[in-house]
């Protein structure tokens, strides 16, 4: 039970909690609001990722830039998939969309002489020499360390300094998302979710609305990915295999897909989760190897899907109607 | 013209095991609505099966088969019973299908890694054995997959257009309530179709473990989207476009390693092909090479 009482581990879970929660905001718009079913999103926070790795160390941009740069890559990589398939019907573009991700993630192992490859971000060439890509966030993270300190003492790291970062710009995105969802925008959206020929009738381009929230959608995602590669310092391509994409589904459906405001808790029930297998050690955990725990997170995830979706699928805070219909 | 004759074998072999795999998830998708995303993963559990079987326990190979064959039907039947038919009865939408299927996959390959373990392992069969036909150099392992492949698909499509319960499934997919009202029984179809899905994935799963000679527990996944484009390739919910599918994607696979393109694809890129498939077929003939075009906004 030692890790309960760990401060270091509730910081790890609450950060990731925050990015993860991010990313969902975007899965969010584009599920909740426009009803487009996006199984490809960890593509776009590997695209936002890997522009500001590349940028920064191989053509030594300002981090600045290089973060903008790279939620507008993820955002113009939505738009791109947006363009080419989501005129198809819904499982079309599922499978299209995983197939997107994958593409996106086979370039970046196998273009190694500009990604590094498999080694990830560390083996990108890099004309100083050493350094990675996070020196000019670094100053800042420790600057906020510095304040930390008086109060944590030694208990002060980076961790706790993300998170007091992270959680704000979370919060601030729910924010700005439940403003969004107030919009006439919004409306037409979520009757397009319904019926597309109400809407269309009424003269709106259901497709450009669609769109408009995969890209809004995608650069959340993009946005996730800056916090990602900033929390990790480092980048490779098995950081975002599939199944990431299904870690933000599983926080927009347990905070209901229409709810916004639930997102921060489902991303912390999620970020227990995903943290506590890896940390706690009670029985019978204990008796679990450490690769055994990485499988029973999986597991885990699996299982609250598979539950979730037959035992309520309108979530922790959704309502039952606004699921079943689509 | 021997790398013609080598590359097209390997393609015959390659899109065998694609036809297999991707019939199973076109007639699930026809019957249910469902795209199967843990497919990939029951080819996985079907060659670690065969191969505790064949290799732990050391009982014959072709019993280890059907054994593997029979637990992929039992836990499609066990699924169907617990997880499907409720999910049928709360009328669960798209999302919903998607993400449980997509838990099922998250859950079972925890299971094959805990239970055989992360290694790589390989069957009980001389994998270096080779002949040599008309220059092209031909594995023992790729020789029973092609020949055992196609009395699988024989098979497979004798039973779609000759047995009672293909016939059904093909009325129940046309239409699901005229076909109900015509005296179909809705829950043996679907259980049908639960269990071919299941013994084809383990058939797949075994086939392809032999083809790789050596493989782990990562193998069925990493094919996934390659079924799928067989799929979409095929026509989505059609039977014999996926057999079709399935083929011709694995001969595009290997012919696009010919000289004539681009000088000769890399073999690093195969996935890329299938890949580039899906996308293609998306974009240009989303109703694939069988469908008519019924999409609509």
């Amino acid at each position: 039970m030692e890790a309960f009482i760990q401060p270091g581990f509730w910081v790890f879970v609450l950060t990731m909690a925050g990015i993860y929660g991010i990313f969902a905001l975007g899965l969010q718009i584009q599920y909740g609001v426009a009803g487009v079913m996006n199984f490809g999103h960890v593509g776009m926070m590997a695209i936002s990722g890997y522009t500001i790795a590349v940028l920064v160390i191989k053509y030594e941009w300002s981090f600045w830039w290089a973060a903008l740069a790279g939620v507008s890559a993820a955002a113009l990589g939505g738009a791109l998939l947006g363009l080419a398939t989501l005129r198809l019907s819904g499982d079309y573009f599922a499978i299209a969309s995983i197939a997107f991700a994958e593409i996106t993630r086979y370039l970046i192992l196998n273009a190694d002489g500009v990604t590094g490859g498999t080694q990830g971000t560390l083996a990108i060439p890099n004309p100083k020499g050493f350094g990675g890509y996070t020196d000019q966030v670094d100053v800042i993270l420790y600057w906020i360390m510095d304040r930390l300190y008086p109060i944590f003492g030694d208990e002060t790291s980076r961790d706790m300094a993300m998170l007091s970062v992270v959680w704000p710009f979370l919060f601030l995105f729910i924010w700005i998302s439940s403003r969004l969802q107030k919009t006439s925008w919004a409306t037409v959206l979520r009757a397009t979710r319904e019926d597309d020929d109400v809407p269309a009738s009424l003269g709106k381009n259901v497709f450009r609305f669609r769109l408009q929230a995969l890209v809004i959608g995608s650069a959340f995602g993009g946005i996730a990915g800056v916090f990602w590669a900033v929390q990790f310092m480092l980048l490779a391509p098995e950081d975002f295999l599939r199944i990431v994409t299904f870690y933000g589904w599983m926080i927009l459906i347990l905070a209901g897909a229409t709810k916004v405001k639930g997102l921060a808790i489902a991303a912390i029930f999620f970020g227990f989760l995903y943290g506590a297998t890896r940390f706690l050690d009670f029985w019978p955990i204990s008796e679990l190897s450490s690769p055994e725990r990485a499988y029973l997170r999986i597991f885990l995830i699996g299982l609250v899907l598979v539950l979730l979706m037959v035992k309520r699928p309108q979530g922790l805070f959704g309502k039952r109607e606004e699921m079943v219909l689509e | 013209m021997t790398d013609l004759i080598q590359y097209l074998f390997n393609g015959l072999v390659v899109g065998s095991i694609f036809a297999i795999a991707a019939v199973g998830i076109s007639l699930l998708y026809s019957v249910l609505r469902l795209v199967n995303f843990a497919a990939g993963d029951f080819l996985t559990l079907g060659a670690f099966i065969t191969y505790f079987f064949s290799v732990t326990i050391e009982i014959n190979f072709f019993l280890a088969i059907i054994i593997s064959m029979g637990a992929g039907m039992a836990i499609s039947w066990f699924l169907e019973l617990v997880l499907w038919r409720n999910l049928r009865r709360n009328k669960a939408g798209t999302l919903a299908l998607f993400l449980v299927a997509t838990g099922v996959a998250l859950m079972l390959r925890p299971i094959i890694q805990y239970v055989f373990g992360t290694e790589t392992r390989k069957f009980n069969v001389d994998i270096l054995k080779t002949y040599d036909f008309l220059g092209a150099r031909i594995a023992h392992t790729q020789l029973m997959v092609l020949i055992f492949g196609s009395l699988a698909i024989m098979t497979i499509a004798l039973f779609m257009s000759k047995a009672r319960i293909g016939k059904d499934m093909r009325a129940y997919a046309n239409n699901p309530s005229l076909a109900a009202v015509s005296g179909v029984n809705v829950d043996r179809v679907v259980m049908a179709t639960w269990l071919i899905s299941g013994a084809l994935g383990s058939l797949a799963g075994v086939f392809q473990g032999l083809v790789q000679g050596q493989f782990n527990n990562a193998m069925g996944d990493t094919l996934l989207l390659s079924f799928f484009a067989a799929v979409v390739l095929g026509t989505i919910g059609d039977a014999y476009g996926a057999l079709a599918g399935g083929i011709l994607l694995g001969l595009f696979m290997e012919l696009s390693q010919l000289a004539i393109f681009f000088g000769g694809v890399p073999s690093n890129y195969k996935p890329v092909v299938a890949f580039a498939t899906l996308v293609l077929v998306l974009l240009f003939k989303p109703e694939g090479l069988f469908g008519y075009r019924t999409r609509k906004v």
